[in-house]
């Protein structure tokens, strides 16, 4: 594949399709896990305000999941396959996004949202040029509707940093939260990883894409005067991450923390006590 | 890579609120179906039925409907929606299948949802906006 080409769904070879499958389950993965948890905060936010914002982001990454997993439909996976029959070890987010919010801790709520978007900004600028139509046929749109989630996310930052306990809670989340934001940049199978690029269905290398998230995290966090974990290599020049950086399970290959095991249970119960065989949808057909 | 992370040394806004921004205007959209003959007329005609299902405005007057095509009495339509997240989703596009279904002379449609290009104002018609207008919506 050569750039300027453009892959046909339709006829998509072995590699391909596997590519396409760990691409899109990484990116909707995340989002529909990550939404999942805000709606932890409905009617619990600090103000009404925050409140409709986090709902708000919460439905925009509901929307920007179903856009992924549509991507899916052409190599035959379905909404009922990709979430609610889907054995949870076959989820591929990363393990930022499952974490539990500790109770009431309203800066971790902002603090996993700005390391957050500002990955998922650079990932879909890495997919504006994708051989893959549908792919491409996205982005503008999902770009459009997150451009204010990164605002939000540090308004609240510099007002959290802004006094001792605000800046103590963030300081705490950060030293939890980091380690599983590093798995952000950990491939699905290494092997399948290279494909996604060689194939053009994303143009940036997790490593390169990883490396420009810590260009733009690291200084904004420490100009909030927090402090971020320690590189990995002493002696490397510039911030070295190394694999006793990240957590024991990394997400995107499969596995994951209990939080993930309690959080699907949570979120397929009452599909499974309905004996749902599909979602259920607003309204019957109209007569 | 060019990435545009608003810059964290500006004075922060703090009750920022969002701008409903007019988007760039876009050749050939909002389609509306005006110059389209015989049974492509006949689907359009179907279409402008069709209400946003929050507003009482066509969905062709709201800009839904990128382009139809009817080839061996099979529809093919191409349509987006306002918003990612539309809870609504469902319901409008059975309905968009049911009533082009439903034309004399059409025999299978093709719903295809497409993304781009996005959504905006800009692709709602001149009576689309009298209709909001009318519904009490500045546009």
């Amino acid at each position: 594949m050569s750039a300027g080409e453009v892959l046909d769904p339709d006829d998509l070879d072995e590699r391909e399709r596997t590519a396409l499958e760990h691409l899109c389950k990484r990116l909707g993965d995340d989002e529909f896990v990550l939404a999942e948890r805000y709606t932890e905060w409905q009617v619990r936010s600090p103000s009404l305000e925050s409140d409709l914002a986090l709902s708000n982001i919460a439905q925009d990454e509901l929307g920007h999941a179903r856009l992924w997993y549509d991507v899916l439909d052409d190599v035959g996976l379905d909404e009922e396959e990709l979430v609610y029959e889907r054995d949870p070890d076959t989820f591929r987010h990363s393990t930022l996004v499952e974490q539990p919010f500790p109770e009431g801790d309203w800066a971790d709520a902002i603090l996993r949202s700005y390391l957050y978007d500002v990955a998922e900004k650079l990932r879909l600028e890495a997919l504006e040029e994708s051989t893959h139509p549908k792919i491409a046929d996205r982005v503008g749109k999902i770009q459009g509707e997150e451009e204010y989630h990164l605002e939000h996310a540090q308004n609240w930052l510099e007002r959290l940093a802004d006094g001792e306990e605000g800046t103590a809670r963030l300081q705490d989340a950060l030293d939890r939260l980091f380690p599983h934001a590093l798995t952000l940049f950990e491939p699905t199978d290494p092997d399948v990883e290279d494909d996604i690029v060689e194939l053009g269905l994303r143009t940036a290398t997790l490593q390169d894409m990883g490396e420009e998230w810590l260009s733009i995290v690291l200084p904004f966090l420490e100009s909030l005067d927090l402090t971020v974990p320690e590189g990995g290599l002493a002696e490397a020049d510039g911030y070295a991450v190394t694999g006793e950086m990240l957590p024991a399970v990394r997400g995107r290959d499969g596995s994951h923390g209990e939080a993930w095991d309690e959080l699907f249970e949570d979120l397929t119960n009452t599909y499974r006590e309905l004996e749902r065989d599909r979602p259920t949808k607003i309204m019957e057909k109209p007569e | 890579m060019s990435s545009e992370i608003p810059d964290p040394t500006d004075d922060a806004t703090p009750c920022a609120y969002t701008e409903y921004n007019e988007g760039k205007a876009v050749p050939d959209l909002p389609a509306t179906g005006e110059d389209a003959e015989g049974l492509e007329a006949a689907v359009w005609d179907a279409l402008y039925e069709i209400e946003d299902p929050e507003m009482p405005i066509s969905i062709v007057d709201l800009g839904l409907i990128y382009g139809v095509d009817v080839t061996d009495e099979v529809a093919t339509v191409d349509m987006t929606l306002t918003y990612s997240g539309c809870p609504a989703r469902d319901m409008l596009l059975d309905e968009v299948e049911e009533r082009v279904e439903a034309v004399d002379g059409v025999d299978g449609t093709h719903l295809r949802l497409v993304w781009s290009p996005e959504w905006s104002l800009e692709m709602v018609t001149d009576q689309g906006r009298e209709d909001l207008t009318e519904f009490g919506l500045a546009v």
